[in-house]
């Protein structure tokens, strides 16, 4: 890694061009569209808020080929931007994750050794591929950590029913479950860290495994909940990100996400099987009302997925799941669609089944985790049939159900882990 | 790399669990009827699913093989039979990618007698520094209050050669003539081994036969200062060299001595607790704890980054060195009726017939192993319960091919059976038909599947290779029970040693208000009282607990 560019303040305070009170890190690919906004909205936050602070833009680019540099450095002045350079690894490049940012561990790493390096007390990340970038995000990412010495400060985002699904229904919950806090978003591109845990994620020793690129952020937030680190959210509102190239399909997002997750509690059984509960976290803001535009589903396709699945796939689910889950999977299939419940107990053990599973490796992973696209489809279906119309309140009681299904499952993972049955 | 062979944490070895093996006798990956590193390499998921996290590989270094590798003729090689330095190098880089560390052995007491060494110090002129390499006398009087150890086939530690015209001095068989580690030189030479295999990158040495190293007059020759002082000269040296590589020693001695190889955490990482091996057995025949409590109560503390190699079976004889005459006595009539199956002071038999292929007996035993405070070595083939031959020399019947299929030549090698290095066992109980790794894989019930499982439970708790014990009282001596506690976490072990169902009465009122939770099934226990805590054990049942705060 190696860093260019000037180091001097965004704004005047006077201090060396080697240190820094804050960072504030953008990550890129190919987001000229969008940059410029972004980069101009945290500059107005830091004057807006930390007008008496020595702060340090650091831009981590993944090889844009449209101008992205060239915009960030005309929105925030080229003398006040610091590009870091990282190795993206070329097998990455023809496998993008699913947020769009080939290397993203490393450029994250790269963000967090900049900011060491500079002696920041806090450091903001943020996507910068983002529509939604308020100035006051400076605030709730980074005031929590300078004034109220928290660690770690995951957003939360304002989501509809069926946005942000896979965390609602498995990310979430399973965090939530295993590491007994209550994060909502512990995958999000946004975050903002202490000093003391920057040193913390560098000298952790998950940067170069393999799913990395997709797992990164889920594992940063596993790490600030594993150690001895003060953790909150900041309500930053909605969160709408512009596309990075050809979308990826669901099955490939939910082998990743869920791949990073499942691979990352492999490496924290010590943690989570002693974890009992959950506890609330603080959030600084306050949580708007959600937009009455709720993005469109097909809610009958997403039903024919998981019928057909089940058709096709019961045999390959046998191998992790029990007969009784199997029964009452063919119970769903059979249900009218008024009528479709995906039981939230029912849906915290077909999870922890899929954990052992792959743990196990009862068959290649991928594999398993692909066929899961039809249970979630599933599960998504009942979801949205519950709370089409629902307030973000009422959104938030259905999750915290699951969550609670989740933790009551807990026990069951923890002693089908501890003594694993072959089904097949 | 999350997890490399060479872990980050430098005490790894407190928590490894150790899988043992004979290159030569667990995969023939080239069809020549002798395993090889070509084989090893195919079955390194086989080891990686088992759970192990360590190899430790008995010498496959070029060696006559009188003594099945342990009379190494080049330390610095890999034997033509078990294929090349590349070979090696090519397991190892696999083996550490699945996170398995890999020990090797470190025969410092002696060579072989073909060893360039020897062959150059018995034709040197006496005095010379190539002579000296080696214990030479003109007389076969000297140290004789050194015990023979192989006395079913030693009569004498000296052996006259005729080419040197003196007597050389060997612990072992004539064919092992000890090195003279009086003379530096010895000690240059076995610095540069060790750097060798360091820089290649193996995680440990097994160091055989440590106590015999140095020779003094009127001495037993055995745990001799200057021999600890060889040692530390060692450790220092890989300390400085390749720190977080691990030390462990082979010194077949009473606990008090063994304790000494440990230093002040300046000589051996590990070195094996062999006086409790003999005694689990006797306590399980005799069904009473006592001579489990007793050697455990005599077993001195070790410094902190220190740690005890806990085994049930091993390739050599069930050792019965360190026991008393009447517990040598009561063994042999418990476990060797048979006498084929004594050889020296032991009794050559694997874990299975040892135990009479009794199931919840293998299950108890290794129990205990995984969690009494060492680290447990696990002998290759014992996973599935592999029997052995009596009827092969020395200790050849417990160095049989690995069971793999039910196929020819148990899956070990398709070579002609008749160019096997040994024949497989094909009894009607043990053999190969009937234990196999594959049958096994599709038996969800069984000895395998039910390792792995007690393997994978036993990792998730450092307790276990950390922690202190400290045993209850029970009134009923056939019921064993001992707490272990790491950091804030405490657990509790009881094991039924009878074949019938026992009571025991457990004073657990230092832990009123905690709640025990049977950590296989996660099962939670009524929560203890201030009156003794009961519990009814199954024939030869054990059960671990986490002792938790109720509603934690």
């Amino acid at each position: 890694m190696a860093s260019t560019g000037s180091n001097s303040s965004v704004q005047g305070a006077d201090v060396p061009a080697s240190r820094a009170d804050i960072v504030v890190a953008l990550t890129s690919h190919n987001d000229v569209r969008t940059i410029g906004a972004v980069a101009r909205a945290l500059r107005d936050g830091l004057a807006r808020y930390f007008a008496s602070s020595a702060v340090r833009f650091v831009l981590a680019d993944a090889g844009s080929t449209d101008g992205t540099r060239e915009a960030a450095r005309e929105a925030v002045g080229p003398s006040a931007l610091m590009e870091v350079e990282y190795e993206r690894g070329a097998e990455e490049l023809g496998k993008l994750p699913y947020h769009g940012h080939p290397g993203r561990a490393a450029a994250l790493r790269a963000i967090l050794q900049t900011a060491q390096g500079l002696g920041a007390g806090a450091c903001a990340v943020i996507d910068a591929g983002l529509h939604t970038v308020e100035p006051a995000w400076i605030e709730r990412l980074i005031v929590p950590v300078l004034t109220d010495k928290f660690d770690y400060v995951s957003p939360y985002y304002v989501r509809h029913a069926n946005e942000g699904a896979i965390t609602k229904s498995i990310v979430y919950p399973m965090f939530r479950a295993l590491y007994g806090v209550r994060l909502r978003q512990p995958a999000a591109s946004e975050f903002g860290c202490s000093g003391r845990l920057v040193a913390h994620y560098l000298e952790q020793d998950f940067w170069d495994v393999e799913q990395a690129a997709a797992g990164i952020d889920l594992w940063l937030a596993v790490a600030a909940a594993c150690g001895e680190f003060r953790t909150c959210e900041a309500v930053l509102g909605a969160r709408v990100a512009a596309t990075r190239g050809t979308p990826v399909d669901l099955s490939t997002i939910l082998a990743q996400v869920v791949g990073a997750l499942f691979t990352d509690l492999e490496h924290r059984v010590d943690v989570w099987q002693r974890v009992r509960g959950s506890a609330a976290i603080p959030i600084f803001g306050t949580v708007p009302g959600i937009g009455p535009e709720a993005p469109p589903l097909n809610v009958d396709g997403l039903m024919e997925s998981f019928r057909l699945g089940y058709r096709e796939l019961r045999e390959i689910w046998t191998w992790v799941l029990p007969p009784r889950t199997i029964v009452e999977l063919r119970k769903l299939t059979e249900t009218v669609p008024n009528r479709f419940r995906f039981d939230d107990r029912l849906w915290a053990s077909i999870m922890y089944d899929f954990v052992l599973g792959y743990s196990l490796r009862v068959m290649p992973r991928d594999h398993l985790l692909r066929s899961l696209t039809p249970l979630y489809a599933g599960w998504l279906a009942s979801f949205v049939l519950q709370m089409g119309s629902a307030t973000l309140a009422q959104i938030e009681e259905r999750v915290e159900q699951v969550c609670l299904g989740f933790e009551s499952e807990k026990r069951y993972l923890i002693s089908r882990w501890r003594w694993p049955e072959r089904l097949r | 790399m999350r997890r490399t062979g060479n872990a980050d944490d430098p005490l790894w070895y407190k928590d490894a669990i150790i899988y043992e093996l004979p290159v030569k006798s667990f995969c023939d990956g080239n069809e020549d009827g002798v395993g090889d590193f070509q084989g090893l390499h195919e079955k390194l998921d086989y080891l990686q699913n088992l759970g192990v996290t360590c190899l430790w590989l008995l010498p496959f270094f070029p060696s006559p093989l009188k003594d099945d590798g342990y009379d190494i003729a080049d330390y610095v090689n890999v034997h033509p039979s078990y294929g090349t330095l590349d070979d090696f190098k090519k397991f190892l880089q696999a083996a550490h990618e699945r996170g398995l560390q890999v020990v090797i052995e470190l025969v410092l007491n002696h060579t072989s007698d073909q060893h360039p060494w020897f062959q150059r110090a018995r034709s040197a002129p006496p005095g010379s520094p190539e002579r000296d390499y080696y214990v030479w006398s003109d007389t076969d009087q000297l140290y004789q209050q050194a015990r023979i150890i192989f006395v079913d086939a030693e009569r004498s530690n000296w052996t006259w050669d005729p080419v040197a015209q003196a007597y050389y001095w060997h612990r072992f068989f004539q064919h092992q003539p000890d090195l003279n580690y009086d003379n530096p030189a010895v000690v240059r030479e076995m610095l540069a081994v060790l750097d060798f295999w360091l820089d290649l990158g193996v995680d440990g040495f097994r160091i055989d036969a440590v106590p015999y190293l140095v020779e003094r007059d009127n001495t037993s020759c055995e745990n001799l200062p200057e021999t600890h002082a060889i040692m530390k000269a060692i450790r220092a040296h890989i300390d400085a060299r390749a720190p977080g590589r691990m030390l462990l020693a082979e010194a077949n001695q009473l606990p008090a001595d063994v304790r000494a190889y440990f230093g002040d955490g300046d000589q051996c990482h590990m070195a094996y607790h062999f006086p409790v091996m003999p005694r689990i057995f006797m306590a399980l025949h005799l069904e009473d704890r006592q001579p489990i409590t007793d050697v455990m109560e005599q077993t001195p503390p070790i410094p902190d980054s220190c740690q005890w190699a806990l085994f049930l079976r091993n390739h050599d004889e069930l050792t019965l060195e360190m026991v008393t005459d009447d517990e040598r006595d009561y063994m042999y009539l418990a476990y060797s009726m048979d006498p084929q199956a004594r050889l020296n002071l032991g009794i050559r038999r694997r874990l299975a017939p040892l135990v009479g292929n009794s199931r919840p007996r293998i299950e108890l035993l290794v129990g205990l192993l995984f969690s009494f405070p060492g680290t447990p070595i696990i002998y290759y083939g014992d996973e599935i319960g592999m029997g052995d031959n009596l009827y092969l020399g020395d200790r050849n019947g417990v160095r049989t091919p690995m069971q793999w299929t039910g196929d020819r030549n148990a899956g070990f090698s398709r070579a002609d059976p008749a160019r096997l290095y040994s024949p497989v066992v094909m009894d009607p109980v043990y053999g190969y038909p009937a234990v196999n790794v594959e049958a096994q894989e599709s038996d969800a019930a069984s000895l395998l599947y039910w390792m792995r499982n007690m393997i994978r439970l036993r990792k998730l708790f450092k307790v276990f290779g950390r922690g202190t014990m400290e045993f209850l009282s029970p009134a009923n001596r056939k019921v064993l029970a001992y707490l272990r506690r790491y950091r804030e976490g405490v657990i509790l072990c009881v094991a039924n040693l009878s074949r019938t169902v026992q009571p025991a009465e457990l004073d657990l009122s230092a832990f009123a208000g905690l709640t025990p939770v049977e950590m296989l099934g996660y099962t939670e226990f009524p929560t203890i009282g201030t009156l003794p805590y009961f519990l009814t054990l199954g024939p030869y049942g054990f059960y671990w607990f986490e002792l938790e705060r109720s509603g934690s």
